[in-house]
C-alpha cells in the first residue's frame, strides 16, 4: 500500500510539473512578447527573455484604439449581458425543476436545441432583427440577442434537480409561492452553481467577439476583443509586440475575477454535473 | 349536507385553478427566456433552413426556390468528403484527449500535494484566453524553424514536423491547441466530481480487498458517470462549432487538412456568399448534433434512473 | 462564510438584472446621438444632417475605410482634407479587414445600415456592383474635376463597365520582387533582379543554405497559407503565356502556359528545391529565411522595419510574356446615397486620388500614386531620391496589366484558385486533375456571374 501511495504521490507530482510547463510556458511566451519589438519576436534565434524591456508596445497598443473607451464598453456589455444571463437562467431552471406543466421535458429539449445552433448561422439574421428595431451600435442591441442562456441554464436544471424535494414540499406547505420559494431557499443553496453560470458567462461575453463586431459601427461603442484584432494590419505590417500587449489588457481582468472566484467554481461545475 | 369542499366539480375547480397559476408562473419564470430563443437562436434556425432551399447571395432582393438542388450540390462537393472526415477526426480526437486526460489530471491532482491549487488555477486558465490570443501564441510554438517545439526537438536530433503547412499535421496540430485549452476544464470538473464520491465506498472496497484497479473500476467509475457525461455532451458541442482557432491558424488549410463543417459553413456563407448551401452545412451539422444529444439523453436518463 | 458573500453577490446580479433592463432602455438614447450620422442609406428625402457639423451647409459623408496602421495613416489623410476645406466632413468608421468590411457592407444593404462611400478590395467590388449597389461615377467625377486621363490606365480602366466609373483606384499595389540585396551579394549575384524566370533558376541554387537535409535558407518563399497565393501566382501564370480566365469569364487553367507556370512553380519547391512554403512569406524574409519573395508593394514599410539587411526591389521577373498584376482597394460610392453626399464624397475622392492626397497617401502608406502627375511633381521626385525601393514599383506600373476576371469577379474565386495551388504545390497532386476540378468549381461559381452581367449588360 505504501508504495502505491508514493507511486501515486510521486506521478502526482510530477503532473503538476508538466501542468506548469506545458501550460505555462506559452503563456509565459505571450507576456514576454509584449516587451519585444518584431525582430526580436520572430528572430530565428528563440529569446526567452527580452533583451530590452519595452514598455512601448504597451503604450502603443493603448493609443493604437480607443482602449479606454473599449473597458468601459466591454464593462458594460459583460455585466448587462451577465446579469441577464444569470436571472433568466435562475428562473427558467427554477421552472423546469420545480413548476408542474405539461411538456415540461419538451421545453428542456429545446433548452438543448439552442446550444446546437452555431453563433455563424445565427449572426446575419441577428444583425437584421436588431435593425428592424433600430438599435445598431447601442449596449442594447449588443446585449439583447446574447441575453438568453442555455449552457447556464442547463447546468443550473441539474443542480435543482439534485436538491432534496423534501425542501420545496416544506416552503410549499408553509404557503410560499413560487417566488419566494425560488428567491430565499432555492437559489442561496444553489450559490455556487450559480456563481460558475455567472463566471462562465462572464469569461463568454468578456470574449464576444463576432457579435460586437457586426452590431456595431463605431469605435465608440466597440469592445476589446475587437480592438486588438484590428492591430492586425491589412499589408502584413502587423506589430507583433503590440498586438500581444493589447492581448494582455484583454485577459489580465478576466483572469484576476476567475483567481478571487476560483474557489466557488470548484464546488459549483462539480455539483451542477455531479448531481445529474 | 354534503361537504362542499369534496365535491367533484369543486376538486375539478381546484386542480385547473392550480395548473392554471402553474402555468402563468412558468410564463414569467421561462417565458422571457424562451421569447429570446425564440427571437434569436430558432428562429434563424427555421431562416436557414428556408434559405437552404433557395439560392440566395445576400443582395439581390429576389431569393429563387431551387428545392433540393443546393443539397445535390453539396453531396458532388468533391471537398465534403474531407471535411466531413476532419470533422469527425477532429471531435472524436478532441473529445477523447480531453477527457481522457482530464481524467488523468484529475485523479492525480485529487491528492494532497503540495502546489496543487496553483497548478488547478494555471491549468484553467487557457480557458479565459479568446481564440484568437491563442492561435497567436501557438502559430509561434509550431513555427518548425524556430518555434518552441523546435527547440525542444532540435536537441533530441528531430526534425520539427511542418505542422501548420503540412496537410498531415495540420489537424493534429489543431487538436493539440483546441485539447491544451480544454484540459484544464474538465480537469476540475472531474476533480470535484471525485471529492463527491464518498470514502467510506473505497474504505469498504479495500477492506475487500479489493486492488486499486478495481477500486477504480467499481467506484470511481461508476461514481464519475454523470460528470462524464455531462462533460461528453457539451465537449461535443462545442467541438463541432469550434471555429476560432481554425480562423485565426489555418483557415482551413493546407489543402482543406483542417477544414470542418462549421468552417466550410463560414466558407460558403461569409465568403462565396452562396447562403443556400451554407444553409445545407447548416442543418447538416444541426442534426448531428441533435442526434448526438438524442443518445446521450437516453443514456443520462437512464443512469438518473439508477441513482 | 462562503454562503453570505455569494448571497450578497446573488442579491447584486438580481439587482443589475432588473437594473438592466432598465439601463439598456436608457442606454440608446445616450448613444443613438453620435449614430444619428448612421442611416443615412434610407429614404434619399433630404435627410439634412444633424450631428457634428460646426459650419452650416457642411454635408457629412460616412466612409467605410482602412483598420490598423493603415488606417491610422488614413485618419491623417482625412484630417489634411479637413484642414483644406469646410464643406465636407468625412466620418470615418473601421469595419475591419477587406474581407470583414465587404461582409458588413452586406449586412448592412440588407438592414438598410449601409454607408455612403466605402473602400472595397478588388475581389470584393464587383459583387457590389453586380447587386447594383454601386453608383455609376462619371457625373460625379466630372463635377469633382476628377481627370481620368491623369489616371493611370490600367488602374483608372479595371473599374469601368459599360463605360462608366464604379470603382475608383485609391490603395493600389503591385506585387514587387524583393530580394536580401546582402545574401545576393555574398553569392556573388548581381544587385538587381532577375530578368527572367529562368535566370532565376540559375541563381536559385546560389542562395538556398541547407542544413542536412532541412533547408535552412529557401531562394523564395510561395504560397502563405491561402491568402495572396492566387494573387501572386497570376503574375507567375502570365509570364508563361497562361492565365486563370479571358475577361469574359471563359476559364482557361487548362491552357498549355497556365500548366508550365504550375509546373514551373510546383518544381521549385518539390523537384528542385530552391523554394519553401511557410505560413508568413513577409516574416520569412524579413527573418532571412528566405533569400526572395514576391510580396505587395503595400508591405514595403514594414519590412524595411523590420529587416536587418538591405532589401533590394525589381520587377517581377518574365519569362515568354510580361507578368504584373495589380490589387489593393478602391473607393466607391453607394447607390442609397443621397445627392448632396455622393457629390460631397466625390469631392473628397478628387483629393484623395488627386496630387497633393495622393502624394501624401502612397508616401507614408506604401501604395503607389494613382496619377502620372503625381509621380512628376518635384516632391515626389526627392521622395524617390531618398527611398528608391518605392521607385520600382512606381516604373513597375505601366508594366501591368488587369486581373484575371475569374479571381476578381467570381465570388470566392480568389480562394478557390489558392486551394488549387494549396492542391498543386503542398498536396503534389496531377495538375491537370487540379486545374480540371477547379475550373469545374469555377464554372459552377461563375453562372450567377453571367447572368448578372447579361442582366446589366456588361
Amino acid at each position: 500500500m505504501r508504495a502505491e501511495e508514493t507511486l501515486s504521490k510521486a506521478l502526482g507530482y510530477s503532473a503538476i510539473v508538466f501542468t506548469v510547463l506545458i501550460i505555462g510556458i506559452p503563456v509565459f511566451w505571450l507576456i514576454t512578447g509584449a516587451l519585444k519589438t518584431n525582430r526580436e519576436i520572430f528572430s530565428p534565434n528563440p529569446q526567452w527573455l527580452p533583451s530590452q524591456v519595452m514598455f512601448d508596445n504597451f503604450t502603443k497598443a493603448w493609443e493604437g484604439a480607443p482602449f479606454g473607451r473599449y473597458y468601459i464598453n466591454s464593462f458594460i456589455t459583460t455585466i448587462l449581458g451577465a446579469a441577464c444571463e444569470i436571472t433568466m437562467g435562475i428562473t427558467t431552471a427554477y421552472a423546469l425543476v420545480f413548476v408542474r406543466f405539461p411538456k415540461r421535458d419538451w421545453v428542456f429539449v429545446l433548452l438543448l436545441v439552442a446550444l446546437m445552433v452555431p453563433e455563424e448561422v445565427v449572426i446575419v439574421p441577428n444583425y437584421l432583427t436588431i435593425a428592424n428595431w433600430h438599435l445598431v451600435n447601442t449596449y442594447a442591441g449588443i446585449v439583447l440577442p446574447g441575453a438568453s442562456i442555455a449552457f447556464g441554464t442547463f447546468l443550473l436544471r441539474q443542480y435543482f434537480r439534485s436538491l432534496p424535494p423534501e425542501l420545496i414540499d416544506a416552503a410549499r406547505v408553509d404557503g410560499a409561492g413560487h417566488m419566494r420559494t425560488m428567491l430565499s431557499i432555492i437559489v442561496p443553496i444553489a450559490a455556487p452553481a450559480v456563481a460558475t453560470a455567472g463566471l462562465l458567462s462572464v469569461v463568454a461575453k468578456w470574449n464576444d467577439y463576432l457579435w460586437p463586431l457586426i452590431v456595431t459601427s463605431t469605435a465608440d461603442m466597440r469592445t476589446l476583443p475587437i480592438g486588438i484584432s484590428w492591430l492586425l494590419d491589412q499589408e502584413g505590417n502587423t506589430e507583433w509586440g503590440v498586438v500581444m500587449a493589447a492581448t494582455l489588457f484583454v485577459v489580465v481582468p478576466v483572469v484576476l475575477v476567475f483567481l478571487y472566484a476560483q474557489r466557488f467554481l470548484v464546488s459549483g461545475i462539480a455539483a451542477g454535473a455531479v448531481k445529474g | 349536507m354534503q361537504n362542499t369542499a369534496r365535491h367533484p366539480a369543486n376538486s375539478i375547480r381546484r386542480l385547473i385553478k392550480r395548473d392554471w397559476r402553474e402555468w402563468l408562473v412558468f410564463l414569467a419564470f421561462a417565458g422571457p427566456n424562451v421569447a429570446l430563443f425564440a427571437i434569436f437562436t430558432y428562429t434563424p434556425l427555421i431562416n436557414n433552413l428556408l434559405l437552404s432551399f433557395s439560392d440566395w447571395n445576400m443582395i439581390s432582393a429576389d431569393k429563387n426556390f431551387v428545392g433540393l438542388q443546393n443539397y445535390v450540390d453539396i453531396i458532388n462537393d468533391s471537398q465534403m468528403g474531407k471535411v466531413l472526415l476532419n470533422t469527425v477526426l477532429f471531435t472524436s480526437s478532441s473529445v477523447l484527449l480531453v477527457l481522457l486526460l482530464g481524467l488523468g489530471g484529475g485523479l492525480l491532482l485529487n491528492q494532497k500535494l503540495r502546489g496543487r491549487n496553483a497548478a488547478r488555477s494555471i491549468l484553467f486558465t487557457p480557458n479565459i484566453l479568446s481564440g484568437a490570443a491563442i492561435a497567436i501564441v501557438w502559430i509561434y510554438i509550431f513555427d518548425p524553424r524556430f518555434g518552441l517545439i523546435y527547440t525542444v526537438l532540435k536537441p533530441l536530433g528531430i526534425d520539427s514536423p511542418k505542422w501548420l503547412t503540412d496537410p498531415n499535421w495540420a489537424l493534429p496540430a489543431i487538436v493539440i491547441v483546441y485539447v491544451w485549452k480544454y484540459l484544464g476544464y474538465a480537469t476540475v470538473i472531474y476533480i470535484a466530481g471525485l471529492q463527491a464520491i464518498p470514502g467510506d465506498l473505497y474504505e469498504a472496497a479495500r477492506v475487500d480487498g479489493a486492488s486499486a484497479w478495481m477500486r477504480f473500476r467499481h467506484v470511481t467509475l461508476p461514481g464519475l458517470s454523470p460528470v462524464m457525461f455531462f462533460l461528453i455532451l457539451t465537449s461535443i458541442l462545442s467541438s463541432f462549432q469550434s471555429f476560432d482557432i481554425i480562423n485565426v491558424m489555418t483557415k482551413g488549410g493546407p489543402v482543406n487538412a483542417t477544414n470542418t463543417l462549421i468552417y466550410r459553413l463560414y466558407e460558403l456563407g461569409f465568403i462565396n456568399f452562396a447562403i443556400g448551401r451554407a444553409g445545407v452545412i447548416g442543418m447538416v451539422l444541426f442534426v448531428m448534433m441533435f442526434a448526438v444529444t438524442l443518445l446521450q439523453l437516453r443514456y443520462l436518463d437512464r443512469q438518473v434512473s439508477y441513482a | 462564510m462562503n454562503k453570505k458573500v455569494t448571497r450578497r453577490d446573488l442579491l447584486k446580479g438580481i439587482g443589475f438584472g432588473v437594473g438592466a433592463i432598465a439601463l439598456a432602455a436608457c442606454a440608446p438614447a445616450a448613444t443613438t446621438a453620435p449614430t444619428a450620422v448612421q442611416p443615412t442609406n434610407a429614404p434619399a428625402a433630404a435627410q439634412p444632417t444633424t450631428a457634428p457639423a460646426a459650419a452650416t451647409g457642411t454635408t457629412t459623408v460616412t466612409y467605410w475605410g482602412f483598420s490598423g496602421a493603415l488606417g491610422k495613416t488614413e485618419d491623417d489623410l482625412v484630417a489634411k482634407y479637413h484642414a483644406k476645406q469646410t464643406a465636407v466632413k468625412i466620418d470615418r468608421q473601421v469595419q475591419g479587414s477587406y474581407e470583414e468590411t465587404a461582409q458588413k457592407l452586406t449586412a448592412a444593404l440588407a438592414a438598410k445600415t449601409a454607408p455612403d462611400m466605402v473602400l472595397l478590395s478588388d475581389v470584393w467590388w464587383f459583387k457590389f456592383y453586380r447587386a447594383k449597389a454601386l453608383l455609376p461615377m462619371n457625373d460625379l467625377a466630372a463635377t469633382a474635376k476628377i481627370d481620368s486621363a491623369d489616371f493611370v490606365e490600367s488602374l483608372w480602366k479595371e473599374g469601368v463597365r459599360q463605360g462608366n466609373q464604379y470603382w475608383i483606384p485609391f490603395a493600389r499595389s503591385t506585387p514587387l520582387f524583393y530580394y536580401n540585396a546582402d545574401m545576393f551579394k555574398a553569392a556573388g549575384l548581381p544587385d538587381r533582379g532577375p530578368k527572367t524566370w529562368t535566370e532565376f533558376s540559375e541563381w536559385a541554387p546560389k542562395l538556398v543554405k541547407m542544413d542536412g537535409s532541412t533547408m535552412k535558407v529557401a531562394a523564395f518563399a510561395g504560397l502563405a497559407a491561402a491568402s495572396y497565393s492566387a494573387w501572386v501566382f497570376q503574375c507567375v501564370n502570365w509570364a508563361f503565356g497562361g492565365s486563370y480566365s479571358s475577361p469574359d469569364l471563359k476559364i482557361t487553367l487548362l491552357d498549355p502556359g497556365t500548366i508550365d507556370a504550375s509546373q514551373f512553380y510546383t518544381d521549385l519547391v518539390n523537384k528542385k528545391q530552391l523554394a519553401s512554403t511557410p505560413k508568413d512569406v513577409q516574416k520569412d524574409f524579413t527573418t532571412g529565411l528566405t533569400a526572395t519573395a514576391l510580396l505587395s508593394t503595400g508591405g514595403l514599410t514594414g519590412i524595411l522595419k523590420d529587416a536587418q539587411f538591405n532589401v533590394g526591389t525589381a520587377f517581377v521577373p518574365e519569362e515568354k510574356a510580361v507578368g504584373v498584376c495589380t490589387g489593393g482597394s478602391g473607393l466607391t460610392i453607394l447607390t442609397g446615397t443621397a445627392a448632396d453626399k455622393a457629390t460631397a464624397a466625390a469631392n473628397y475622392i478628387a483629393y484623395a486620388t488627386g496630387n497633393e492626397g495622393g502624394e501624401f497617401w502612397s508616401q507614408n502608406s506604401g501604395y503607389m500614386p494613382v496619377r502620372k502627375s503625381t509621380v512628376s511633381s518635384a516632391t515626389y521626385q526627392k521622395f524617390f531620391a531618398d527611398h528608391p525601393q518605392a521607385k520600382t514599383a512606381v516604373d513597375q506600373l505601366p508594366r501591368t496589366r488587369p486581373q484575371d476576371a475569374a479571381r476578381v469577379f467570381i465570388p470566392g474565386g480568389d480562394q478557390i484558385l489558392g486551394k488549387g495551388l494549396d492542391r498543386i504545390v503542398v498536396g503534389k497532386e496531377d495538375i491537370k486533375a487540379v486545374w480540371t476540378d477547379i475550373a469545374a468549381q469555377l464554372e459552377k461559381e461563375a453562372e450567377p456571374v453571367r447572368k448578372d452581367l447579361a442582366t446589366l449588360g456588361g
